[in-house]
């Protein structure tokens, strides 16, 4: 399964390797989607690609070491009333997360989609909705 | 093409339609049964193809008639929504483009978006000024309006449903943002609009049967040609058609207001045209598949009119997701939906299916003879010989240099053109030269004179002359003919004279 989490983490967890050691210790794979850290603190939004065991095993492990771990649902969002499939996104999408469907309708996999946004302001009827708090 | 083997009236075909048995296809079925069958049986088969596309078409609007107030008003500017109408004409008309934007919300909503709330019921801010008359006393109005406030709303598009229409890509090192979508730098992506089979004017490219009048399935509802469109240009497979339709009718599924990156708005516009399969001829274009249909890949990375073709692609390619680029693989936008196109010409083959639409014949078939003008060049750029001085004070070789410093002296000007007995430009004097000269025992204008002259042609554009001074850091030169006979002087202050003309 893919699980996406939002971490959020205060500055003094900054200098700290959580994810590394917590990769180390799963030997689960960790993809970083988008990371930002300011004054404030951090944020990382992480794919992880694993069985559902492991999955909840790293959530754990990020939970111990004081990362306030947020489950989301759905990040990027094809508002399919608005969406009159004009393709106008496909040819943008680096990883063919927004495809045209046998019907010739837009449709987009989320699994697939690393929020590079460029498909959202491209969209003829603002259709496509990032956010990223779920 | 031989002899003429099947022959059906529009007439012959209405019958049918009115009595049920009319056989209806949808352009991609009948790609299928010219594969199958050839272009006769199909012909002798099919009575109706129907064709559809769901495409921005920036050059679409509405007219609008709102009525008169108490007091009246002669409308002299017009915003719905605030986005400004057309009213140069009678006191309360008015025409809405769809690419006009919106003075308070720039390109988030323009005409487009304003034509869809119209059409969706929706409650739209009419405001309008006047400088008003005896007649019509009245300087503003502010309210709100619907469609259904309206006397008339009818869509009157000048150009629509292009037969086909170039692919784009980019060249380029920057995104670039364009009508024809989000263009990524270094060939990225290629973008593309039409239908394929189902492009309307493309199962019909010698106008055989379209032309003015013809009903057509417009917005949702039915409509008509109008007229041939602007830039209409079956000359080079570039057909246009205007069209026109009741927007009280229409439907907002088949009528969209859209933003384009970068670029502004416009309007989806749904349409599609019934093909009446009168003979074989229009059964073969009706039934062309989509790798008989070429168009061109335009560079936009070359900000130009005339962009250079890439390469010649097909709609099967286009339609495909990916194509050959440069030797690269590159993914493909449509920017026409496919899925509409599709359910549009159902939809007609349904109403002509059920009895609820005819066809009507061509008051006129459309121009087959025309091409599209670029624009005329406004204000032409002067050549050397529009603004030189052509009375030029000269000198010859033997003349002495005494005599040059009192011309200099006398006239105000530093270049003195040295010409032969034929008048032909053998040298220059310069104020300076002569300056330098005084004093040593050069006595002749030839011991002083630059032999090698920067010259200009007399059919020289300015532009190209200025940039030649500042090349050389010169202030004037010569103009000559063909045959080095000097014709006159051009200088940096002729230059400016016409800069300071053009300004005024």
């Amino acid at each position: 399964m893919i699980k996406k989490v939002l971490l959020r983490y205060s500055t003094q967890r900054a200098t700290e390797p959580i994810l590394a050691s917590v990769i180390k210790q799963t030997g689960v794979l960790l993809n970083i989607l988008y990371a930002d850290f300011t004054s404030r603190g951090g944020e990382i939004l992480l794919s992880i690609d694993a069985p559902e065991q492991d999955v909840g095993k790293v959530i754990g492990l990020l939970k111990q070491r004081g990362v306030e771990v947020q489950e989301l649902k759905r990040v990027i969002q094809l508002d399919e009333e608005k969406c009159f499939s004009c393709g106008a996104c496909l040819s943008l999408c680096p990883t063919r997360a927004l495809r045209l469907a046998d019907d010739y309708s837009v449709k987009l996999e989320e699994d697939k989609c690393i929020y590079c946004e460029i498909c959202v302001p491209s969209c003829p009827v603002q259709a496509l909705k990032i956010s990223k708090y779920g | 093409m031989g002899k003429i083997k099947v022959k059906k009236s529009i007439a012959g075909i209405n019958e049918r339609i009115k009595r049920g048995d009319a056989v209806v296809t949808t352009a991609e079925e009948m790609v299928e049964l010219v594969r199958e069958k050839g272009e006769v049986e199909a012909a002798k088969e099919v009575d109706v193809v129907t064709t559809g596309t769901f495409a921005a078409m920036c050059s679409s609007g509405v007219w609008l008639n709102f009525g008169h107030s108490d007091p009246p008003i002669k409308m002299q500017r017009v915003w719905l929504n605030d986005v400004e109408a057309y009213t140069g004409v009678a006191a309360v008309d008015a025409y809405i483009g769809a690419a006009q934007l919106s003075e308070t919300r720039g390109f988030d909503y323009g005409g487009g978006h304003v034509i869809e709330d119209l059409v969706r019921g929706k409650e739209i801010a009419l405001r309008a000024i006047a400088y008003g008359t005896d007649c019509y006393p009245r300087k503003e109005i502010e309210m709100t309006i619907t469609i259904h406030d309206l006397n008339q709303a009818v869509l009157y598009n000048p150009r629509n449903a292009y037969q086909r229409y170039a692919a784009a890509t980019n060249s380029g090192e920057e995104t670039l943002y364009t009508y024809m979508g989000t263009l990524l730098s270094n060939y990225g992506n290629v973008t593309f609009s039409g239908a394929g089979v189902l492009n309307p004017l493309s199962r019909d490219p010698n106008y055989e049967t379209i032309g003015v009048g013809t009903r057509i399935f417009l917005g949702g509802t039915q409509g008509y040609i109008a007229w041939e469109g602007t830039q209409h240009n079956p000359t080079h497979g570039l057909g246009t058609i205007a069209t026109i339709g009741s927007l009280k009718e229409m439907s907002p599924s088949y009528l969209r207001g859209c933003t384009i990156r970068g670029y502004g708005t416009s309007l989806y516009v749904g349409l599609g045209v019934p093909i009446p399969i009168i003979n074989e001829n229009i059964a073969r274009t009706a039934g062309a598949g989509e790798e008989q249909l070429k168009t061109e890949l335009l560079d936009y990375g070359v900000p130009r009119r005339d962009r250079p073709v890439v390469r010649e692609v097909t709609y099967a390619e286009l339609l495909s997701g990916k194509i050959e680029v440069k030797g690269k693989e590159v993914p493909v936008s449509p920017l026409s939906s496919f899925k509409l196109a599709r359910e549009i010409a159902d939809k007609l083959k349904g109403w002509i299916e059920k009895g609820e639409f005819f066809l009507n014949p061509a008051a006129e078939l459309l121009p087959r003879d025309t091409a599209f003008k670029p624009m005329k060049q406004i204000g032409v750029v002067p050549l050397a010989k529009d603004i030189m001085t052509k009375k030029v004070v000269i000198a010859t070789p033997r003349d002495s240099i005494a005599s040059a410093a009192r011309i200099f002296a006398e006239k105000n000007f530093d270049h003195l053109p040295i010409v032969d007995q034929n008048g032909k430009l053998v040298g220059i004097v310069t104020s300076w030269d002569i300056a330098v000269a005084v004093g040593t025992k050069k006595r002749r204008l030839s011991d002083v004179l630059t032999p090698k002259v920067i010259t200009a042609r007399e059919d020289e554009p300015i532009d190209e002359v200025a940039r030649k001074l500042e090349r050389h850091g010169i202030s004037g030169v010569p103009v000559v003919d063909a045959e080095g006979q000097l014709k006159g002087i051009l200088t940096t202050d002729d230059i400016s004279m016409l800069v300071w003309r053009r300004r005024r």
